[in-house]
């Protein structure tokens, strides 16, 4: 015999479902801050390029994995053509253990990301054939490119996009916001425990 | 497990005087308060949202078996393979058996109380697999054999010192150290390696949702999500409450759990898994093993008062505000849970023969069950575990010369209290033997009284008069407003 749900008090209200596009945008900007990411906004493709090139000058990056060549339209492959400067891309590897040397020995994981919630600057990935878990959680540095197109107020609008069709479901969907952390020592908190220590976002604007 | 609950009183004791223990103590009973309130102000409509999570998990424990049920078969139908544990036993070959079966040397860990309640890593290594637990606190905790002292951060009070020597001996550093971010570095450089060549993960689960059969982690480490990428075999254990009934309903807890846990708005990764890599991906678990744990809980789900304590998300909330935990920390408790959950779960699990220092200490102040976002009211549970454990003493052939005295008290102070002559005369035929006692005004102990009650306390010595002699003897009495008892009114 079927016991049905119990009776539920209204749903809490989201107050971030009425936000439009430029308080989003803030908004994942300062969530995201706060947990100590970075978020870029970049105008176009070419910018968001710029944009990563400055990030790798800056943190003397040497060594990459990445999701694609072509991220949001931002030529990845391109990088390596710059002096010593090693980038590989997931289809690269063929079998686990390739994959799991690289992305522990990597600088950095350039990844795409399917979502963005404001709510707090958080990162939704679907992780399938043409993006593999370890890029963004091995390497200690990892950025992520995102359109804003795929920005959303709450969990919720992700959620039940990403879940809906039970047959379809990724066998791993994260949420990712900010890097690793942890207080375990005295309550002090520092970053970069097991994950990444320094998240950057470059969000492509048109 | 291995409770030492019966030692809560000497461990109490101990800890009062324990300076370190007192200062995180302090720091949690203040701060952690705090950062939840910022987290919980967070949202448009509090108490909105706390009604909304409460209900979720009333919903939970009323349809927990059609929920496990659908879990099970949506999980198996994402293609991982659902195994039922009845107790630690089972649960520890389980896994040992699954370890054997691929040959693998070490496993690692993600935290999770549930291995720690069935004592999975003495199992595991005794039978020759090494376990390495990531989480940094348990990494802490393992190598310094320690109990948790808290639910989310079980080595918070430990002083850098110990853990820098602890860490020294293992290797996990190369210097001594007592900067925490230096012994979290040399944790994380020291597992790296083994994170990287890991054949086989352990992790708990936080959430499995039962219309997806997903397993829901929350943690900010990272431990965890290295867990379940990088090794061919991934195995999750989950005690039986831990399943809702959609995504919708996980996501709202999810808010609820990390605002309550750490004051966070959101951890740094929730990962949600729903069955192991598909055939053409590179990394995640080949096979993904889900275990669901009973060890007890059927019988205390059978019991519709005992069921409320499996609504509990072990989110801690209820610790941080405890005026007993705040005061005396984890290690009393001795077993797995601390705090009122502690309290409220190990007599459950461990029996109440043993445990009751844990129902008994508590003030029934009520601020567990105020702040509990699972709806829990635990001082009700504590009652009712008093209750029970006087009704057992009471049973035929169980009755004690202390069970008869107690019982013999209580009807002589329920004889009186009922009826206002018989207590007048009582406390004039004793007042001359209990005042004798008395000094200052105070009556410190009884002897052959109960020894117990006067540890903490003082009994006002008997005055001369009754209350309803001295109002007779007043010389003006107040007006009395209405019909009250004034003897010359009728």
């Amino acid at each position: 015999m079927r016991v049905e749900s119990i009776k539920r008090p209204p749903k809490p209200v989201l107050s971030e479902l009425s936000m439009n596009r430029e308080q989003m945008v803030q908004r994942f900007g300062q969530e995201l801050g706060g947990r100590t990411g970075v978020l870029y906004q970049a105008a176009n493709p070419q910018a968001a390029l710029r944009v990563l090139s400055d990030i790798i000058k800056a943190e003397g990056l040497k060594s990459f994995v990445a999701t694609a060549q072509d991220i949001c339209g931002v030529d990845i492959a391109s990088l390596g053509e710059a002096d010593g400067i090693s980038v590989s891309f997931a289809k690269d590897f063929t079998d686990r253990e390739t994959l799991r040397e690289a992305a522990f020995k990597a600088d950095a994981g350039i990844t795409s990301a399917d979502f963005a919630v404001a709510e707090t600057g958080t990162l939704g990935v679907i992780f399938n054939h043409n993006h593999p878990r370890l890029l963004s959680i091995a390497p200690p540095v990892h950025i992520a490119i995102v359109d804003v197109k795929d920005l959303y107020p709450v969990y919720e609008n992700v959620v039940e996009t990403v879940f809906k069709n039970t047959n379809e479901m990724p066998s791993q969907f994260s949420f990712i916001t900010g890097p690793s952390a942890t207080s375990d020592i005295q309550g002090v908190e520092f970053k970069g425990m097991h994950g990444p220590k320094k998240v950057f976002v470059i969000m492509i604007m048109s | 497990m291995h409770p030492h609950a019966n030692k809560f009183m000497e461990t109490a004791r101990k800890e009062l005087k324990n300076e370190q223990s007192q200062m995180f103590l302090l720091m949690v009973s203040l701060g952690a308060p705090i950062l939840r309130q910022i987290g919980m102000s967070t949202f448009a409509d509090i108490a909105a949202a706390e009604a909304y999570s409460r209900a979720i998990r009333a919903d939970v424990i009323t349809r927990l078996p059609e929920l496990l049920e659908a879990f099970e078969k949506n999980a198996v139908s994402n293609g991982a393979k659902v195994l039922w544990a009845k107790d630690a036993a089972e649960a520890n070959h389980i896994i040992l058996d699954i370890a054997n079966q691929r040959g693998v040397s070490y496993v690692m860990k993600g935290k999770s109380m549930i291995t720690e309640e069935i004592g999975l890593n003495d199992h595991l290594i005794k039978n020759g697999v090494d376990v390495f637990e990531t989480d940094l606190g348990e990494v802490i905790t393992q190598n310094l054999k320690l109990h948790p002292f808290h639910l989310v951060g079980p080595a918070i009070n430990v002083p850098p010192s110990e853990i820098s020597e602890a860490f020294l001996k293992k290797g996990i550093i190369d210097e001594a150290s007592t900067d925490p971010v230096k012994l979290g570095g040399g944790a994380r450089k020291y597992l790296r390696d083994k994170f990287r060549n890991l054949q086989m993960g352990i992790v708990g689960v936080n959430m499995g949702v039962a219309e997806t059969g997903t397993i829901i982690n929350v943690e900010n480490e990272g431990n965890i999500r290295l867990i379940k990428s990088s090794p061919k075999t991934l195995v999750a254990i989950m005690s039986l409450e831990k399943v809702v009934p959609n995504m919708a309903d996980a996501v709202s807890m999810i808010r609820m759990l990390t605002r309550n846990c750490t004051g966070q708005k959101i951890t740094s990764y929730v990962s949600m898994d729903s069955g192991p890599q598909k055939c053409d991906e590179q990394d995640g678990p080949e096979e993904l093993f889900i275990i669901i744990l009973d060890n007890g809980r059927s019988e205390i789900y059978s019991d519709l008062k005992t069921r409320e304590i499996l609504k509990c998300i072990r989110c801690g909330a209820c610790l941080n505000t405890c005026p007993v935990y705040t005061k005396i920390g984890g290690y009393p408790y001795g077993a797995t849970y601390c705090g009122p959950i502690g309290q409220t779960l190990t007599p459950m699990l461990a029996g109440m023969e043993n445990t009751s220092d844990l129902y008994r200490a508590c003030t029934l102040c009520g601020m567990c069950k105020q702040i509990c976002p699972a709806g829990i009211d635990h001082p009700s549970l504590l009652l009712s575990y008093r209750a029970r454990q006087i009704e057992l003493k009471n049973q035929k052939g169980k009755k004690t010369m202390q069970s008869r005295g107690e019982n013999a008290i209580a009807g002589l102070i329920a004889l009186g209290m009922s009826h206002g002559w018989l207590w007048s005369l009582g406390i004039n035929l004793t007042r001359p033997l209990m005042n004798s006692m008395a000094k200052d005004g105070y009556i410190g102990n009884i002897p052959m009284g109960a020894q117990g009650w006067f540890v903490c306390r003082d009994l006002r010595a008997i005055p001369k008069k009754t209350f309803h002699e001295t109002w007779d003897d007043l010389p003006s009495r107040p007006e009395s407003s209405g019909n009250t008892s004034k003897k010359e009114d009728s």
